[in-house]
C-alpha cells in the first residue's frame, strides 16, 4: 500500500510544496489507523469527525479514489480473514454427514448451520456496509460544502459504484472459496422446507399423507422430524399452523426461509439459490407425481397433481417471492429477456393477480409435471393397454400430457419396443395378441384421433400377425363370438369386437347402405369434413395414407390383407356351426351375418346368406316331407321301426355349390337307417322335382342312447361313431379289420374313430391274433370299464388324433393347399427353365399365364406360404430371396 | 417321325438357313395364337412328362425357354440342355424355331444349336404342340440320324459309344453344365 501511495505522491510532488506533502502524509497515516480501528474493533467508539476530517483532507488533494481503493481493500482483507473462513467452517461437518448418510440428522443440522452462519455473515456484511456508508458520507461532506447541486449526480454514481464494487468483492471472495458441497446443502435445505410445507398441507386437507409418503418408515421419520422441529421452534410452528389455516403460508416460517434466501442473494449466490430451490421443487414434484401416478391406472391423477402444484410449490414460491418483494420481479422484468410465456393471459391464481414470475413458475412446474407423468405412463403403456377398459383414466391423463409436451414420437418408439419384447413373441397366443391389438387401437384412438401414431404402432403387430397361421381363425371367432356358439378364446375379446360390429352398424344406420361406392363416397366426405392436421412429428411417409376415420374392423381386416379371406374363413366356421345344429335355430347367426353384411358388403356375404337360407328352407322342407311320409305310413304301407325312426330324422338340405367343400368320407350306416334316408330322398324328389337329394352320410349328428346291463348312456355323436357302435349290437367282439369292412371305412380311420368309444369306457381294445389287428370288445359292466380306463393310457394319442379329424368341413388352409397344387406344376415348370426366381416374379408369371384358364387369384402372402410348404416338402430351396428347385 | 437327312435337305446348315419361306398372306389372329400357346403350356405343365419342360420367357408368350434332360440309358443321361423356342405369329400353321442354347454335341445339331429334324421342316403339322416337339427332341438325343449329319464328327464317333459319351460330357462340362448322377 505504501508503495502505491508514494508513487502517487511522486507524481503529485512537483506541484506541491513541502507543507502539502506533510499534510497528506499525516492525513493518510491517520486515515489508515482509523480505518483499521473501525474495521477490526467493533466495540471501539468510532470517531466519525476525525475520520471525516482525514478523508476530506485527502480528497481535497485529489486522492479520493486512492482512499476508496484502500478502504475497499481493507474491507476485503477483514472480510476474508474474519468472516469467510468462519462461514465455510460451519459447513465442514457436512462431508461427514454425507459419508454417514444419516438423513434426519443432516436435515436438522443443515437448517441450523445455514441459519446460524448466514446470520453471522450477514451481520458482518451489514457492519461493513455501515463502514462503507461512513466513508461515503465522509467523501461527500467536503463536496457538499462546495457545490452540492453540481456534484449531486456525481456523488450518487460514486455511491452506486462503490457499493457494487463491494458486493462484487464479497461475492467473488465467497465463490472462490466455495466448497463443492455447498449447492448440495442449499438443495437439501429447500427440500426440507418444501417437505415440511407439503406435509402441513396434506395434513390440513385431512387426506393423510399416505399418498405422499407411501413408504411407512420414511413417513414416520418425517413426522418425527417435523414434530421435533415444532418443539424446538415453538413460536414458529404455532404461527405456521394458524396461518396455514388462513390459507397463507406461515409468516414466521416463510420469513425465516425468505431471510435465508435474501441473505444468500445479498451474498451473491443469486443463481445458486434459485437453482437450489427450483431443483428442490422439481425433485419434490417428480416424487409427488411418481407417488400419485403409481401403478394404479384406474384413477386420473393429473388434476390432483395440478392441485398439489397449486397447494405446495406455488404457495411456497408466491410466499417467497412476495417476501423478497417486488425487487425480483423488477429485476426479472428489466433483465431484458422476456419469456414467450410472459404474454400469456394471467391465470386465475388465488384472489390477487399473480406476478409474472409466478405465472412463469406455474407454467414451468406444470410442464414438468406433464413431462414426468408422460414418461411414467409411456414406460407403463403396455400394462396400461393390457387393462385397457379399466385404465381409461390413465390414458386420458397421458393424452393431456402429450397435448402439452408434444412428445408423441417418444410414445411410439417406447411402445413399439415394449411390444416387440413382450407381445410379439412365440409364447404369446394369437388371441392375446389380437386382444392387445384391439385395445391398442382403442387406447391410441383416444390419444391421437388422427391415427398417425396408431399406424406406426400397429405396423409391427400386423406384420407379426400375418406370420401366424391361426390369425384368421381367431379373428373370425372374435368377430362372431358373443352371439352364442362355443368360444375358444377369452370371451371379453370376442365381445369387444362384436360390440364394435354393432357400434359400426349403428353409425351407418342413418345412411342407408346401398352399394359400396356410395358409402365410400360418404365416408370420404365425412372424413374430409372432420379433417384435422397431422401432428407435427408425424412421419410424412405414413401420415397421409391413413386419413380415414380409425375403424377397428378395418384395421383388423388390414392384418389379413383382404376381406375375402376373412369372409371365407367365416364361411367355413359358419358351415361347421350350421351342420352341427340339430334344431333349426339360427337367429344369432342371422344377426351376426347382417352385421357382417353391413361391414363387408352384401355381395361378399352372399354365399353365407344362401347357407342360412338353406337352413331356413330345410326346416320347412323337412317338416313337409315328414308330414307326407307319416301320412303314407299311416295308410299302412310301411309299419314298424321306420315310423319310430322318422320322428327322429331331421335333414339339413344344403345347396352344396355355395357351401365350402366338405370332408369326404364314406360310411355304411345301418340298413334301416339307410332305407329311411332313401325314402326321404325319394319324397324330396317328388316334392321338388327335378331336384334330387344326395345324402352326405358322414355329416350331421346322431343322438343315441346305449343300454347296458347295469346302466344306460346318452351320446351326441357323429354318424361314423354311431355306425361303429351299432355293430356291437349284434356282436360284442370285432377285430378291427372286420369292423372296418362292416362300417365301410379304412382301418386307420376306424382306429381313430373308435377311440371315442374307448375313451368313454364303452369298448375295450386288445391286441389281436395278428400283430396289426386289434380286437374291440363291448363292455357291459361299469367295473370292467373302470379297470379299462386305468389301463388305457395308450389310447390318449389316438384320442387326440380323432379330435383333429372331427371337423366336418375342410379347413381354409386345406382348401388353399388343394387349390395351390394346380399351380405347383407351373411353379416347378418355370423354375426348371429359369433357374432361380424371386417371389414376386413367380407371382407375376403365375398371374400372366394362369390368370385366364386356372384363375390364379391368390395373394402374394398365400403364394409365399404355399412356397414355404414346398420348401418343407424339400421340393424347393430358398436362398438370397430367390426360389429354386432342390437338386 | 423320322430324322430328316441333311443331304436331302435343300436348307444349308448355316444359322440363317432355318428361315422359313415367307408365309402366305393368311389372316392370323394373334390373340387366338396366344390362346393356343396358353393351352399348350397348360398341357405341358399338366402332362408330368419326365425331363422335358418349357415356359414362356418374360411377358412374351411367343418366346419360350425349354429344358430337356437326356433320356436314361443314353449318352446324354444326367445332362440337361436349354433350348429356345420362337413361335411365329402364324403358329401353328408354321413350325416354331427351336434351337439349342446349351452347346450340344450331336450328329443332328450344328455348332450354332440349329437342329435338323423333319418335323421342323416339311413334316410339320399343326397337330404337333410344344410337348410333342420337346419329346421329339429328347428322343432325337438318344437316336440320332447319322446318315445325314450336321456334325459329321459326331456322326462318325457315334459308333464308338464310349468315346462318344466322353466327348459329349467334355463339351457339356466345358459349357459349364453339371452332370447329375
Amino acid at each position: 500500500m505504501a508503495g502505491r501511495a508514494s508513487s502517487h505522491d511522486q507524481r503529485l510532488l512537483p506541484t506541491m510544496d513541502r507543507d502539502a506533502i506533510n499534510e497528506i502524509t499525516h492525513n493518510w497515516s491517520g486515515f489508515c489507523i482509523v480505518t483499521e480501528k473501525l474495521l477490526q474493533d467493533k466495540n471501539d467508539p468510532f470517531k466519525e469527525s476525525e475520520f471525516v476530517a482525514f478523508v476530506s483532507a485527502l480528497s481535497k488533494h485529489g486522492l479520493s479514489s486512492l482512499v476508496q481503493d484502500y478502504f475497499l481493500q481493507a474491507l476485503e482483507e477483514t472480510f476474508r480473514t474474519n468472516s469467510v473462513a468462519k462461514f465455510w467452517r460451519h459447513f465442514d461437518a457436512y462431508s461427514d454427514f454425507v459419508v454417514r448418510e444419516t438423513n434426519v440428522a443432516t436435515d436438522d443440522w443443515v437448517r441450523e448451520a445455514l441459519h446460524e452462519s448466514l446470520e453471522e455473515i450477514s451481520s458482518e456484511k451489514l457492519f461493513q456496509e455501515k463502514c462503507l456508508s461512513f466513508l461515503l458520507r465522509a467523501l461527500q461532506a467536503p463536496q457538499g460544502s462546495k457545490g452540492r447541486q453540481a456534484k449531486a449526480s456525481d456523488s450518487k454514481s460514486t455511491t452506486v459504484d462503490l457499493l457494487s464494487r463491494y458486493h462484487l468483492m464479497v461475492a467473488s471472495i465467497l465463490l472462490t472459496m466455495l466448497p463443492r458441497y455447498f449447492p448440495e446443502i442449499l438443495r437439501l435445505y429447500f427440500k426440507e422446507r418444501l417437505e415440511e410445507l407439503s406435509l402441513v398441507m396434506s395434513e390440513q386437507n385431512e387426506d393423510g399423507d399416505k399418498l405422499l409418503f407411501p413408504d411407512k418408515n420414511r413417513t414416520e421419520s418425517n413426522y418425527k422430524h417435523f414434530y421435533s422441529a415444532i418443539d424446538e421452534m415453538d413460536h414458529e410452528s404455532h404461527h405456521e399452523t394458524v396461518l396455514f389455516e388462513s390459507k397463507l403460508v406461515g409468516k414466521a416460517w416463510i420469513s425465516k426461509v425468505g431471510k435465508v434466501v435474501q441473505d444468500l442473494r445479498s451474498l451473491g449466490f443469486i443463481s445458486m439459490t434459485e437453482d437450489a430451490y427450483s431443483c428442490a421443487i422439481f425433485l419434490l414434484l417428480k416424487r409427488k407425481v411418481e407417488i400419485l401416478a403409481g401403478d394404479d391406472y384406474r384413477t386420473p391423477v393429473l388434476d390432483s397433481i395440478k392441485e398439489w402444484i397449486q397447494a405446495v410449490p406455488l404457495q411456497f414460491l408466491s410466499a417467497l417471492l412476495s417476501y423478497l418483494g417486488d425487487s425480483i420481479g423488477h429485476e426479472k422484468g428489466s433483465s431484458g429477456y422476456i419469456s414467450p410465456l410472459a404474454s400469456c393471459p394471467p391465470l386465475d391464481f388465488g384472489q390477487e393477480s399473480p406476478s409474472e414470475g409466478l405465472i412463469r413458475w406455474k407454467l414451468r412446474l406444470e410442464y414438468f409435471a406433464y413431462e414426468t407423468l408422460q414418461d411414467l405412463r409411456i414406460d407403463k403403456l403396455f400394462e396400461i393397454i393390457v387393462d385397457y377398459p379399466d385404465s381409461c383414466p390413465a390414458i386420458e391423463d397421458l393424452k393431456h400430457c402429450l397435448e402439452n409436451t408434444g412428445q408423441h414420437s417418444k410414445l411410439v418408439d417406447s411402445f413399439i419396443s415394449a411390444l416387440r419384447y413382450r407381445l410379439l413373441t412365440a409364447g404369446a397366443s394369437t388371441n392375446d395378441i389380437l386382444h392387445q391389438y384391439v385395445s391398442t387401437i382403442k387406447a391410441l384412438r383416444t390419444i391421437d384421433p388422427t391415427g398417425v401414431f396408431l399406424e406406426a404402432v400397429g405396423e409391427p403387430i400386423r406384420d407379426y400377425l400375418r406370420g401366424r397361421k391361426d390369425t384368421i381363425k381367431c379373428l373370425v371367432t372374435m368377430l362372431t363370438d358373443g352371439s352364442g356358439g362355443n368360444s375358444s378364446g377369452p370371451g371379453s375379446t370376442g365381445d369387444s369386437l362384436l360390440e364394435e360390429l354393432i357400434r359400426d352398424a349403428g353409425e351407418q344406420e342413418t345412411s342407408i347402405y346401398d352399394d359400396e361406392f356410395d358409402s365410400e363416397d360418404k365416408q370420404a366426405w365425412s372424413t374430409a369434413q372432420s379433417w384435422e392436421p397431422d401432428p407435427i412429428d408425424a412421419d410424412p411417409l405414413k401420415g397421409s395414407r391413413n386419413r380415414r376415420k380409425i375403424d377397428i374392423l378395418g384395421m383388423i381386416v388390414n392384418i389379413i390383407g383382404s376381406k375375402d379371406q376373412l369372409v371365407n374363413e367365416y364361411r367355413v366356421m359358419l358351415a361347421e356351426k350350421l351342420l352341427n345344429k340339430s334344431d333349426y335355430e339360427i337367429d344369432s347367426e342371422i344377426r351376426t351375418l347382417e352385421l357382417l353384411k353391413i361391414h363387408f358388403g352384401e355381395s361378399s356375404m352372399q354365399r353365407c346368406e344362401i347357407m342360412l337360407n338353406d337352413l331356413i328352407d330345410s326346416k320347412r322342407t323337412n317338416a313337409n316331407i315328414k308330414a307326407s311320409l307319416t301320412q303314407l305310413s299311416q295308410k299302412g304301407i310301411d309299419q314298424g321301426d321306420n315310423e319310430l325312426l322318422l320322428d327322429h330324422l331331421d335333414a339339413t338340405i344344403i345347396s352344396s355349390n355355395f357351401w365350402p367343400p366338405f370332408q369326404a368320407e364314406s360310411v355304411n350306416i345301418p340298413a334301416a337307417m339307410d332305407k329311411l334316408l332313401d325314402d326321404y330322398a325319394k319324397r324330396f324328389h317328388e316334392i321338388k322335382t327335378p331336384r334330387k337329394l344326395l345324402w352326405k352320410k358322414n355329416l350331421g349328428t346322431v343322438k343315441l342312447e346305449l343300454q347296458f346291463e347295469d346302466r344306460s348312456l346318452q351320446f351326441n355323436v357323429a354318424p361314423v361313431h354311431a355306425a361303429i357302435i351299432m355293430h356291437f349290437q349284434e356282436q360284442t367282439r370285432w377285430t378291427s379289420k372286420n369292423l372296418a369292412v362292416a362300417v365301410g371305412v379304412p382301418v386307420d380311420t376306424l382306429n381313430r374313430r373308435i377311440s371315442f368309444w374307448i375313451s368313454k369306457g364303452v369298448i375295450v381294445e386288445s391286441v389281436g391274433s395278428e400283430c396289426d389287428d386289434h380286437v374291440f370288445t363291448l363292455l357291459e359292466d361299469v367295473s370292467d370299464a373302470n379297470r379299462n380306463i386305468i389301463n388305457s393310457g395308450s389310447c390318449e394319442g389316438l384320442l387326440a388324433a380323432d379330435e383333429e379329424g372331427e371337423r366336418s368341413m375342410a379347413s381354409v388352409e386345406d382348401q388353399l393347399q388343394k387349390e395351390m397344387t394346380i399351380y405347383e406344376k407351373f411353379i416347378i415348370g418355370m423354375l426348371t427353365n429359369f433357374g432361380t426366381m424371386p417371389l414376386d416374379r413367380i407371382h407375376n408369371t403365375l398371374k400372366m399365364f394362369c390368370g385366364t384358364d386356372l384363375h390364379y387369384d391368390k395373394s402374394l402372402q398365400q403364394l409365399q406360404s404355399f412356397l414355404s410348404g414346398l420348401i418343407s416338402e424339400e421340393k424347393l430351396e430358398f436362398r438370397d430371396g430367390q426360389y429354386m428347385l432342390r437338386r | 417321325m423320322e430324322v430328316r437327312r441333311a443331304t436331302e435337305n435343300s436348307i444349308s446348315p448355316s444359322p440363317t438357313s432355318s428361315k422359313h419361306p415367307k408365309p402366305p398372306p393368311k389372316p392370323v389372329d394373334s390373340n387366338s395364337v396366344s390362346l393356343r400357346l396358353q393351352k399348350e403350356l397348360m398341357i405341358l405343365m399338366m402332362s408330368g412328362d419326365v425331363g422335358i419342360s418349357a415356359f414362356p420367357e418374360g411377358e412374351n408368350i411367343f418366346s419360350w425357354i425349354g429344358t430337356i434332360k437326356g433320356g436314361n440309358g443314353t449318352c446324354y443321361q444326367g445332362l440337361s440342355y436349354k433350348l429356345s423356342l420362337r413361335f411365329p405369329l402364324d403358329y401353328p400353321f408354321k413350325p416354331p424355331l427351336v434351337k439349342f442354347e446349351t452347346m450340344c454335341f450331336h450328329p443332328n445339331v450344328d455348332q450354332y444349336g440349329n437342329i435338323c429334324l423333319d418335323i421342323f421342316q416339311d413334316k410339320w403339322s399343326s397337330a404337333y404342340d410344344c410337348r410333342t416337339i420337346l419329346l421329339s427332341i429328347q428322343s432325337l438325343l438318344g437316336e440320332p440320324n447319322t446318315e445325314s449329319p450336321l456334325n459329321s464328327y459326331a456322326a462318325g464317333l457315334w459308333s464308338n459309344q464310349e468315346e462318344y459319351k466322353r466327348v459329349v460330357h467334355k463339351q457339356y462340362i466345358a459349357e459349364g453344365g453339371i452332370i447329375e448322377t
